[in-house]
């Protein structure tokens, strides 16, 4: 249920008595823009570390215990064309509590997200210097995470020429060196002022009961032109990269343009089809590369319906590139050939309605749901509308949609030859 | 077979328990509300137990490192078929893990949750291990221990536990070597599965949407219908290691990572029971490093402010069957300071500034907050209550004995769980290319 509590600034009730948590869920979104998402970044390190009510970490997380233990952070994601700053905060329902914790929690993010700790009209010299060195800091270190690195790399290769998309929705260090206190100023207020805001409420609650917590955060009515959602690069030139670095497993990345509708027909092709290519344990990308060749650790496809793309991720011997690509390829031809059993697609459409039914008993999945269903035209909610899509989909338009996918990146980090 | 009924009205669930006449400990937990349900198997068998004696024999064995791991991937594949696939045609998921001490395979599914445990009791039941299909594994395995040597996290976890415990299997990375994984033969496992596969050496744990009573007579039937060898005694030869003679007091090691990492090691020098007793033990650790490591501790800030810590500041408390351990680590630019500082800790003994009772009655309450949210997770649930099924108290009970700690049990836990002698430090240094 979405009410609008002021121009462009949406309350969605989730009521729900299968958890003993209430999730609330503030989302600031604004037009995926690269110059701004190392702000927007710095910003929810900067917010949540210090406000005027409690200006240092020790006093918020106190504050948090007094909330039975709440848990409470803000963070940026982005789907296709739009960046999100998200605070969450989780409590223990006020029926197991016995205590009044929603509206306690509502106070709490009115004062970190309205009233930060300022100085003369900037935010704090000391907490601005020490989040933005602590933020670079974990910037440079992703690295050591060889997966995201080849994410990362793979997706600039992707979207090059497209800073939106090739950047991370963290934003880059350079971005970030950038940031003075007077600009992060600026990103908050235009944030406060003019970034569309949904606010998820999901628990033992209901409307009444949140309508006036939610009007009392206080948020100004604000003109929020439409933005889309769905971003698709059109097919381009093939790109291909090869970096080295000190690792004992070499990763493997191959990204690909799919034509797609997002909710509908094609869609739910795309998803099946990705499925049964590399996004289950039954698919052809985990059985015939990972357990038949035993030629990768992990081996695994994933649809993007926001960004049209999908990317095959894969851990493996650095020697063995070629070889693995050849048989990526070869499953990729299998899908698009047909050449499935055909209960082999009945498994997959039960595994995906399986696993989306079992996402029912998850909060977060819920609330992603409902804003989902706020953000996305023809996003339907509901297990039963998803189980009749997955249904109808058919071998021929699995192979109709796996016709459409194109190789346009290709990413491989190796370990570095000695000498 | 009669469930026997446990009620915990202040989390709001129950508890139902049987154990079969084979030795079998079964616990389910209803959660009608919910649309799946998890199912675990699991055995009292983990990466610490490489020395035993043999089902039928009184010669202690040494194991390589890394055969329950490799064991229980090998059990997923059959002489002709692979059980993965079997939970996959009703669209369950299935996965399995090991631990220190215990090894689980478990299913989630929102429909055919008979049919799946069916396939999950007879797949772990019934061994198939050929030359074959261990050679094959040990390429697969050998993938992933390649790709943990890439993870720096790891590195430091298994640098402090080997500095902790240089003479105990803990400090060994569960999924072994890419030597020792070379010795696992057919023969090995199967001894491996006689000596600790037993019915009476594991536990079934459900929890979620499905009929307890047609649950429980399809167990009992599965169970009924199969020839077990007779139960024998478990031997097992790794002892308790609370000593601190062997412990290493510094190593580091340069490798490619960007930021510097540090890690401290307390080791624990007396074992902990499995009984309430222990638990409450375990919680009042816990407690005690929440108060003075906390988010809300004034060290922590200070630290923070000083750029000694940053948000991957980490503690944890671990207590396994002949192990316990804390450790404190994070990503900082001055590895030696957080150490020192660490260390200085530990050394005031019960003697902390912030041990007050009005923090203490505020991070008691959180802690319960928090426990009770855990209870959201089906999966959460399923798995505590599965790793503690090895033991006489349960996640259930865990509000009940936090209840009863007080401020004094956290000063007394302080004075005899710090002891400087039991310290350790280990750092990770970006390597300086040549």
């Amino acid at each position: 249920m979405r009410t609008e509590l002021t121009q462009g600034v949406y309350l969605n009730v989730v009521p729900t008595t299968q958890f003993k948590t209430t999730r609330v869920a503030i989302h600031f979104i604004a037009p995926a823009d690269a110059t701004t998402y190392a702000a927007r970044t710095l910003l929810t390190s900067v917010l949540e570390t210090s406000s005027a009510a409690y200006p240092t970490q020790s006093l918020l997380s106190a504050a948090l215990e007094q909330l039975f233990g709440a848990s409470f952070g803000i963070g940026v994601a982005k789907d296709g064309q739009m960046h999100r700053v998200t605070a969450t905060l989780n409590l223990v329902s006020d029926q197991l509590a016995q205590a009044p914790l929603l509206a306690s929690g509502f106070a709490l993010l009115k004062e970190v997200l309205m009233h930060p700790l300022l100085a003369d009209g900037e935010f704090d010299a000391q907490v601005f210097g020490r989040e933005q060195q602590n933020l670079a800091a974990y910037l440079g270190s992703l690295d050591e995470d060889r997966q995201l690195q080849a994410s990362m790399a793979t997706q600039r290769l992707y979207f090059e020429g497209q800073p939106a998309q090739m950047t991370p929705s963290f934003g880059t260090i350079t971005q970030l060196e950038a940031v003075t206190p007077a600009s992060l100023m600026q990103t908050y207020q235009q944030m406060l002022a003019h970034d569309q805001i949904e606010i998820v409420v999901l628990g033992q609650v209901t409307e009444a009961d949140v309508l006036p917590l939610a009007s009392a955060l206080g948020f100004a009515p604000r003109a929020v032109a439409p933005m889309k959602l769905t971003v698709d690069r059109p097919v381009g030139k093939f790109r291909t990269k090869t970096q080295t670095a000190h690792v004992n497993q070499a990763k493997l990345n191959l990204a690909y343009h799919v034509d797609a509708d997002l909710y509908g027909r094609k869609y739910f092709a795309n998803v099946v089809a990705a499925d049964l290519f590399g996004g289950s344990p039954l698919s052809l990308l985990f059985t015939n590369v990972r357990e038949k060749a035993s030629l990768a650790y992990y081996a695994s496809a994933a649809f993007d319906p926001f960004r049209n793309m999908m990317v095959v991720q894969s851990g493996i011997d650095g020697q063995n590139a070629k070889r693995v690509q050849a048989l990526i390829a070869a499953q990729l031809q299998a899908v698009q050939t047909g050449a499935f059993a055909d209960d082999l697609l009945d498994r997959i459409k039960e595994g995906l309605r399986n696993s989306r039914q079992a996402a029912y008993d998850s909060p977060r999945f819920l609330a992603r749901q409902e804003l989902l269903h706020a953000l996305a035209v023809n996003h339907q909610p509901g297990f039963a509308a998803y189980a009749a899509a997955i249904d109808a989909v058919t071998k021929a338009e699995v192979q109709a949609a796996a016709q459409t996918w194109r190789l346009q990146a290709v990413y491989l980090l190796k370990e570095q030859e000695e000498g | 077979m009669a469930l026997e009924k446990f009620e915990y009205p202040e989390v709001g669930e129950t508890l139902l328990k049987a154990t079969l006449p084979n030795g079998l400990r079964v616990q389910l937990v209803p959660k009608p509300a919910y649309h799946q349900t998890y199912a675990m198997f699991a055995v009292d068998y983990g990466g610490i137990d490489v020395r035993y004696q043999p089902a039928g024999s009184s010669e202690m064995v040494q194991d390589p490192e890394g055969i329950a791991h490799f064991l229980e991937h090998k059990l997923f594949e059959k002489e002709d078929h692979d059980a993965f696939a079997l939970f996959g045609q009703t669209g369950a998921s299935a996965n399995a893990f090991t631990g220190a001490t215990n090894t689980a395979y478990l299913f989630s599914s929102a429909n055919a949750v008979a049919e799946n445990l069916t396939t999950l009791l007879d797949f772990v039941q019934a061994p198939y291990f050929s030359d074959e299909t261990v050679a094959k594994e040990q390429g697969i395995i050998g993938q992933e221990i390649q790709m943990y040597q890439d993870d720096p996290g790891w590195l430091l976890y298994y640098g402090i536990l080997g500095n902790l415990y240089p003479d105990h299997p803990i400090a060994q990375d569960v999924t072994g070597s890419l030597a020792s994984i070379a010795a696992i033969t057919p023969e090995k496992l199967y001894r491996a599965y006689r000596t600790f596969y037993q019915p009476s050496n594991m536990t079934l744990t459900l929890v979620g949407h499905f009929d307890p009573d047609q649950i429980m007579a399809l167990i009992t039937a599965n169970q009924a219908a199969k020839t077990f060898a007779p139960a024998t005694p478990i031997v097992r030869g790794v002892a308790f290691d609370g000593s601190l003679a062997e412990i290493l007091p510094y190593r580091a090691a340069d490798l490619p990572v960007i930021r510097p990492k540090s890690a401290v090691g307390l080791k624990g020098q007396v074992d902990i029971p499995d009984d309430e007793a222990g638990t409450r033990y375990k919680l009042t650790i816990l407690l005690l490093l929440e108060m003075l490591f906390g988010d809300s501790s004034p060290l922590y800030q200070d630290w923070y402010d000083r750029g000694w810590v940053d948000d991957s500041f980490d503690f944890e408390f671990t207590a396994g069957r002949t192990y316990n351990y804390a450790l404190f680590s994070g990503d900082t630019d001055e590895p030696s300071r957080l150490s020192d500082a660490v260390a200085a800790v530990i050394a005031n003994g019960a003697d902390q500034p912030s041990l007050t009772q009005a923090r203490f009655d505020r991070i008691k309450q959180a802690s319960l907050g928090k426990y009770y949210m855990s209870l959201n997770s089906l999966e959460q649930t399923a798995n505590q209550l599965s790793a503690q099924s090895f033991y006489q108290v349960n996640d259930f009970d865990v509000a009940k004995i936090m209840r009863t700690i007080s401020l004094a049990d956290l000063k007394a836990a302080a004075a005899t769980f710090f002891d400087v002698d039991a310290l350790s430090v280990f750092h990770i240094r970006p390597e300086v290319e040549p």
